[in-house]
C-alpha cells in the first residue's frame, strides 16, 4: 500500500464507498430549482404564443381566412366595417422592401468597411458606433422622423405632406442597418484567414480578394443579415406609426413613395387601445398580429438556414459534407446574383426617386456600362473605384447617425437643465419638467428586469447544463428564437389583452413591467445560453474529473467565463426596455399622473410614450419633445457604452485565455 | 508469480452512440500501480474506452454502456454508484490541457477547496506537493498567482496532471497527453508518468507507439471498437498472438 494513501484508508474506507451516493441535497434543490426557472420560462414563451394564435384564429374564424387576409378594404368603424387586412399586408411589404432598398448595398459596404478596410483604431471605434444606431429607440426615431425627415420630403419634392411611405421606408432603413452591418461584419470576419492568404498567395488584390473571396464565403451570413434586418423593419410599430400618415390605402400607381401608407405594426398601436373587448374589430386585430407573427416567423426559419450554413461551411461537420457544400455553392450564385440585382434596382429606384424614369433607366444603363468598362480596367484602378464607393458608403452611415444625434442635442440641450429633470410637467406637458416619467420608465425597467432576469439566466442555465440534448430542447429553441425576433407590439398586444384585460389587472405599472419582462425574457435566455455555449467542454470535463459536481462546476467554472456576455446581455435588454413604448402603449402608460409613490397597480408615465404622446398630440411642445428625447437618448447611450466596455474587457482576457495551445 | 492486485476490471463492455455501436465487448484487467497504454489507430474508440473508466461520457447525452467495471469491488457502472465519488478517485488529463482560466494556484487549489479543505496552510501545502509531483514546481514557484493561460503547451499539460494529482485519486487516466505538445515537453511528461506509477496507477492512451513501448507495463491494441489484445508491452511488441496487432506495431496501417 503506497504511504500517501495509509492515512486516509484507515478512516474512511468503511464510508467511502462509491455505491453510497454522497448526501447532495443542495445539488438537488438547486437542479430543481432551475428547473422550475427553466419550465416557467418555456411556458411563459408557449403560452404566450399559444395566447395569440387562438385570439387570431378567431378572426380567421369569424370573417374567413382569404377575406380577411385579401380583403381590399379596412374600415374597421365604419358601416359597414370592413376587416380586410390585404392594404395594411401590402403597407407592411412596401416600406419594408423600401427599407431593404436602402439599407442593404449601405449596411454591406459599411460591413465590407469595418472588417476589411478601416483599420484596426477605427475599427474599435465605428463599431460600437454602428451599434449604437441599433440602440436608438425607435420612438426618438420616429421623432426624428416627424419633426426633421418629413419635413424636408415635403418641401424638397414640393408635396403636400411628407408622412408618407418613403419617409417610413427611410426610417428603418436606418433601423435596419446596424443589424445588417453587425450580422454582415462577423460572418465577413470569421472567413477564414487562410481563404484570404491562399487569394494574396497567387497575387489577387485586396479588392479582388474581398469581391471573389472574402464576400462570397460569408454569402450565407450576409444573406442572414439582410433578412434579420428585415424582420426588424417589419416589426417596428413607433417610428413607422410617427411618419407613414397612417392611411390605409394602397399606393396608386404602386410606385408612388410619397403616397401615405399604414402598416399592420401601425394599425396595431393606434387600433388596439379603443376596440371592444370580443368585438370582431378586437379579434382581427389579433389577426393581424398573427399574421405579422407569421412573416417573423418565415424570415427566422429562413435566416436561421442561412446563419447554420455558415457554420457548415467553416466547421463542416464530417457527415453531410458534400452534400451541404453541393446545395450552398449553386444557392450562393443565385443569392450573389439577387443582391446585385435588388443592388442595381435599388439605385434605380433611388434615381427614380430624385429624378423620373427616363434618367433612372439612363443612369441604370450608365452603371451597367461603367460596370463592365470596369471589368476591363487593371485590377488596381478597379480596387480605387471600390473602395471609394465603399468608404463614402461608410461616411454616409455615419453622418446619418451624426445628423440625428446632432439634431437632438443641439436641440435638446438648452431645454436639458436641473429643473426639467425634477419637476412635474404643467402646461400639458409643454412646460415644466419630466420628473415622473424618468421615474415611471425606472420603475417600469426595475420591475422587467427583476422579472425576466433570474427566471433567463436560471432557465438558461438549466436549458444548456441540464436538459438533455434531444427534440424538446431543439424545440425550446426554436419557439425562443422566434419570440426573439418577435415585434414588441406584439408583446404589447398580448400584454394588453391577458394581463390588462382578462386577467382585469388594468393598464398599470405591474402590467407594464411583466409585458417588457415577457419581451426580455428571449433575448435574456438567448444571450445566456450564448454565453454557457461559449465556455468550452474542455473546462467543464476538467472539472468534472476532479471530482467536482455539476452545480460546483457551473458556479466555479463555466459562470465566470460567461459572466461578461450575461452582463453585456442583461444590459442591452435594459437598453431595450427604456426605449420601447409599443409593449407599455396599452398595458402601463399614461401621459400625466401627479403622484410619483410607487403603486404596482396604477399606470405610470414614462420617457418614451410621454415622447410619443407630445410629439404627435401635443402642438407648440417642441422644446420638451427635443427635451425628452435627449434624456432617453443619453440614457441609451449609457448602457450602450457600458455594454461595450464590459465586451471589450471581456475581449481582452478572452485574447489571454486563448493564449495556449 | 505472486498474485497481482488489479486496479480496475473491465468486463463486457459494450458502448452505443446513439444507434452506432462504437465499442464491443471489451474485457480487460488494469494492474495496480503500473502503466497500461492503450494503442490503435486514430477512431478505433481509445479515448471512448478511457472515459468509460471514470464515467466521463456521462456527459454525452447519447452515450449508453452496457458494462461492468470493477474498482475496489464495486461496480463503477452500478445504477446507484457515485459519479462525483468516482472521478474523485479516478483523475483524468485530457488531450489538449484545458487548465481552468485562473490562476496557477487556484488551477490546483480548486479540487481540494471541492472536497472541502478550507485551511490555507493545508492548500498551500497541497499546491506545493502536487506541483513537485508534476515537476512543475520550479519553473512556475515565483508566479504561482499568474494566470495558468501563460503557461507554455508542457507547462499547462503538466499543471493538469498536478491539478488531477491534487484531489489523491487512486488512478490516473490520460488520454493522448502528449499529443499536443513538443518533443521536449513530451519526454518531460513521459519521465514523469515514470515517477508517478509508484503511487498511481495509470492509463494512458497513446496512438504513439514508441511512446506506448518506453512507459508502459502493459499494453492493449484496439481496433475498431475491439480490444484485439491485450498483454505484457513486451510481448505485445515483440511476440503478439495476433496477426492484426503484430501488422499495426510493424507499421503496415493506422
Ligand atoms: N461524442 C460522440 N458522438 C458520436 N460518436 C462519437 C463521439 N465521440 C466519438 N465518437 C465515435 O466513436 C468512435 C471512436 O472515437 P474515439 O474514441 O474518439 O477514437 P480514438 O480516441 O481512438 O481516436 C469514432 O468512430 C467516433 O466517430
Ligand atoms: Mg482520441
Amino acid at each position: 500500500m503506497p504511504k500517501r494513501n495509509s492515512s486516509r484508508i484507515k478512516n474512511k474506507e468503511l464510508h467511502d464507498s462509491i455505491l453510497v451516493k454522497k448526501n447532495s441535497i443542495s445539488e438537488f434543490i438547486i437542479e430543481k430549482l432551475l428547473f422550475i426557472a427553466a419550465v416557467s420560462s418555456v411556458v411563459i414563451i408557449f403560452f404566450i404564443i399559444f395566447f395569440l394564435l387562438r385570439e387570431g384564429f378567431r378572426a380567421f374564424e369569424l370573417l374567413g381566412i382569404f377575406n380577411f387576409v385579401f380583403g381590399p378594404e379596412w374600415v374597421p368603424v365604419g358601416t359597414p366595417e370592413r376587416f380586410g387586412a390585404f392594404p395594411l399586408i401590402v403597407g407592411t411589404l412596401l416600406v419594408t422592401v423600401g427599407a431593404m432598398i436602402f439599407s442593404i448595398p449601405l449596411g454591406i459596404a459599411g460591413a465590407i468597411f469595418i472588417s476589411e478596410i478601416a483599420p484596426f483604431k477605427l475599427k474599435s471605434i465605428l463599431k460600437p458606433t454602428f451599434e449604437l444606431l441599433a440602440g436608438i429607440p425607435s420612438v426618438v426615431y420616429g421623432f426624428f422622423g416627424l419633426v426633421i425627415l418629413t419635413d424636408w420630403l415635403r418641401v424638397t419634392f414640393n408635396q403636400p405632406s411628407g408622412d408618407s411611405w418613403l419617409a417610413g421606408s427611410i426610417i428603418l432603413g436606418i433601423m435596419a442597418l446596424p443589424t445588417i452591418i453587425s450580422v454582415s461584419e462577423d460572418a465577413i470576419a470569421s472567413v477564414p484567414k487562410e481563404f484570404k492568404e491562399a487569394s494574396y498567395g497567387i497575387g489577387a488584390t485586396k479588392w479582388q480578394t474581398i469581391s471573389k473571396v472574402v464576400v462570397p464565403a460569408a454569402i450565407s451570413g450576409i444573406t442572414a443579415s439582410i433578412i434579420l434586418g428585415m424582420g426588424r423593419a417589419i416589426g417596428e410599430t413607433m417610428a413607422v406609426l410617427m411618419v407613414t400618415g397612417n392611411a390605409p390605402i394602397i399606393p396608386s400607381p404602386i410606385t408612388n413613395v410619397f403616397s401615405p401608407i399604414r402598416t399592420i405594426t401601425g394599425t396595431l398601436g393606434i387600433e388596439m387601445a379603443e376596440t371592444p373587448v370580443g368585438s370582431i374589430h378586437y379579434s382581427s386585430l389579433f389577426g393581424l398580429a398573427v399574421i405579422l407573427f407569421a412573416m417573423v416567423l418565415i424570415i427566422n426559419i429562413v435566416a436561421g438556414r442561412a446563419m447554420t450554413k455558415i457554420k457548415e461551411i467553416h466547421h463542416p461537420s464530417s457527415r453531410k459534407k458534400r452534400f451541404s457544400f453541393k446545395i450552398s455553392e449553386s444557392q450562393n450564385r443565385v443569392i450573389k446574383y439577387a443582391i446585385l440585382i435588388a443592388f442595381l434596382l435599388g439605385l434605380a429606384f433611388e434615381m427614380y426617386i430624385w429624378f423620373n424614369l427616363t434618367y433612372s433607366i439612363a443612369m441604370l444603363g450608365m452603371i451597367i456600362l461603367t460596370y463592365i468598362i470596369l471589368k476591363k480596367l487593371s485590377a488596381n484602378y478597379t480596387q480605387k473605384i471600390a473602395f471609394t464607393i465603399i468608404t463614402l458608403s461608410a461616411a454616409l452611415i455615419i453622418f446619418i447617425l451624426a445628423i440625428i444625434l446632432f439634431d437632438i442635442t443641439s436641440k435638446g440641450l438648452p431645454t436639458l437643465s436641473w429643473s426639467f429633470l425634477t419637476q412635474y410637467p404643467s402646461d400639458i406637458g409643454r412646460a415644466g419638467g419630466i420628473f415622473p416619467a424618468i421615474v415611471g420608465t425606472l420603475y417600469l425597467v426595475a420591475g422587467a428586469i427583476a422579472f425576466a432576469l433570474p427566471l433567463g439566466v436560471l432557465g438558461s442555465i438549466y436549458l444548456t447544463e441540464y436538459a438533455k440534448e434531444g427534440k424538446t430542447t431543439k424545440i425550446i429553441r426554436a419557439a425562443v428564437d422566434n419570440l426573439n425576433g418577435t415585434p414588441s407590439i406584439v408583446f404589447g398586444l398580448f400584454g394588453f389583452a391577458f394581463l390588462v384585460l382578462y386577467l382585469n389587472i388594468g393598464i398599470s405599472l405591474i402590467a407594464g413591467q411583466l409585458t417588457l419582462g415577457f419581451m426580455i425574457l428571449p433575448t435574456i435566455i438567448r444571450t445566456t445560453e450564448e454565453a454557457l455555449r461559449s465556455v468550452p467542454r474542455s473546462l467543464r470535463e476538467g472539472s468534472l474529473a476532479i471530482g467536482a459536481t455539476k452545480w460546483r462546476t457551473i458556479q466555479k467554472i463555466v459562470l465566470p467565463p460567461a459572466l461578461p456576455g450575461i452582463i453585456t446581455g442583461t444590459v442591452l435588454s435594459i437598453g431595450r426596455a427604456v426605449g420601447e413604448t409599443a409593449p407599455i402603449l396599452f398595458t402601463a402608460a399614461v401621459f400625466s399622473k401627479r403622484s410619483i409613490t410607487p403603486s404596482l397597480f396604477e399606470p405610470v408615465m414614462a420617457l418614451p410614450y410621454h415622447l410619443y404622446v407630445l410629439t404627435t398630440n401635443v402642438p407648440g411642445s417642441r422644446e420638451a419633445s427635443y427635451g425628452t428625447a435627449l434624456v432617453l437618448l443619453i440614457m441609451v447611450i449609457i448602457l450602450y457604452a457600458i455594454a461595450t466596455l464590459v465586451r471589450l474587457k471581456y475581449w481582452k482576457t478572452a485574447r489571454m485565455g486563448s493564449g495556449s495551445l | 508469480m505472486k498474485k497481482k492486485k488489479y486496479a480496475l476490471e473491465c468486463k463486457n463492455l459494450n458502448l452505443w452512440y446513439g444507434e452506432n455501436q462504437a465499442l464491443y465487448d471489451i474485457s480487460m484487467k488494469v494492474i495496480k500501480n503500473k502503466v497500461t497504454a492503450l494503442i490503435g489507430p486514430s477512431g478505433c474508440g481509445k479515448s471512448t474506452l478511457i472515459r468509460c473508466f471514470n464515467r466521463m461520457n456521462d456527459t454525452i447525452d447519447e452515450c449508453k454502456v452496457d458494462a461492468e467495471l470493477i474498482f475496489n469491488n464495486e461496480n463503477i457502472y452500478s445504477s446507484n454508484a457515485d459519479v462525483v465519488k468516482i472521478r474523485r478517485k479516478i483523475g483524468m488529463v485530457f488531450q489538449k490541457p484545458n487548465p481552468f482560466p485562473k490562476s496557477i494556484y487556484e488551477n490546483i487549489a480548486y479540487g481540494p477547496r471541492t472536497h472541502g479543505e478550507r485551511k490555507k496552510e493545508k492548500l498551500d501545502k497541497i499546491v506545493k506537493k502536487s506541483l513537485e509531483a508534476a515537476a512543475l514546481w520550479d519553473e512556475v514557484k515565483d508566479r504561482l498567482q499568474k494566470s495558468a493561460m501563460g503557461l507554455s503547451g508542457g507547462q499547462q499539460q503538466r499543471l493538469c496532471i498536478a491539478r488531477a494529482l491534487a484531489v489523491e485519486p487512486d488512478m490516473i487516466l490520460m488520454d493522448e497527453p502528449c499529443s499536443a505538445l513538443d518533443p521536449i515537453a513530451t519526454t518531460k511528461i513521459e519521465d514523469l508518468i515514470d515517477e508517478l506509477k509508484k503511487d498511481y496507477t495509470v492509463v494512458i492512451v497513446t496512438h504513439n507507439m514508441q511512446q506506448a513501448a518506453r512507459i508502459s507495463d502493459y499494453t492493449g491494441f484496439m481496433y475498431l471498437g475491439k480490444l484485439i489484445e491485450f498483454g505484457e508491452t513486451r510481448k505485445i511488441f515483440e511476440n503478439p498472438d495476433e496477426e492484426l496487432t503484430e501488422k499495426y506495431i510493424m507499421g503496415r496501417f493506422g
